[in-house]
């Protein structure tokens, strides 16, 4: 969707976009939110400028920066998000029980958060071939399959 | 697992970027594959075999731990 966009742009447009609903929503909310509106725009354009100079630089940050990642640096990208992730849903869960132990009433967003991760890895299983019908071994062609322990 | 990136880069008088360009890879990665720290995918390992006119085993040796994996 985004290939027609240069490379070194497309992440800092991403944030920008991404930024400028957020603003937009504190646009929305009426009263004197606008200013914080107008704070959030001008932090996400500093953000986005941000990313674009460091994406020329020549080393894995600017490469990741820069949508150019070969495949160490996507790997490095991928493992990196996977801690962050992984951190994130240890933080829900004990914001979780915090939440339960104080008979607080915010304790929902944190089961969002966990029930989030738990349907992408769902998700991540099945789209990357976990549920794949797996055949049988070939080696057994024409002759029924025998247990390693039964003789 | 050892690998003959380096030893067969400075032979042929190569730099770190223009092995990077002709594999189409970063500076980095070449770096980390030289110093044994990033083990490259099948293709990339075919691809730098290929550039050297070895084969795979020749240039990436499992069974010396020399340097690190």
């Amino acid at each position: 969707m985004m290939t027609f966009i240069r490379p070194r742009l497309r992440k800092p447009l991403r944030n920008a976009l991404a930024g400028t609903v957020f603003a937009a929503a504190w646009a929305l909310r009426g009263g004197n939110a606008w200013q914080l509106a107008i704070v959030a725009e001008v932090t996400v354009l500093v953000s986005a400028i941000t990313i674009y100079v460091r994406a020329g630089e020549d080393n894995d940050e600017g490469a990741l920066a820069g949508s150019r990642a070969d495949e160490r640096q996507k790997l490095l990208s991928l493992r990196s998000r996977a801690l962050g992730w992984n951190l994130a849903t240890v933080a829900a869960f004990i914001g979780l029980s915090i939440a339960v132990a104080v008979k607080a009433t915010w304790w929902w967003p944190f089961l969002v958060i966990l029930a989030v991760a738990a349907f992408g890895y769902l998700l991540g299983l099945s789209n990357y071939g976990v549920a794949e019908e797996i055949p049988a071994d070939d080696a057994n062609d024409g002759h029924p399959a025998r247990s390693p322990v039964s003789h | 697992m050892r690998n003959r990136v380096r030893e067969q880069r400075t032979q042929q008088g190569l730099s770190q970027s223009e092995l990077a360009a002709a594999l189409g890879v970063s500076r980095q990665t070449v770096i980390s594959i030289e110093g044994g720290r990033y083990l490259p995918s099948l293709p990339l390992a075919f691809a730098i075999a290929r550039f050297f006119d070895m084969t795979v085993d020749k240039m990436f040796d499992p069974d010396d731990e020399e340097a690190g994996t």
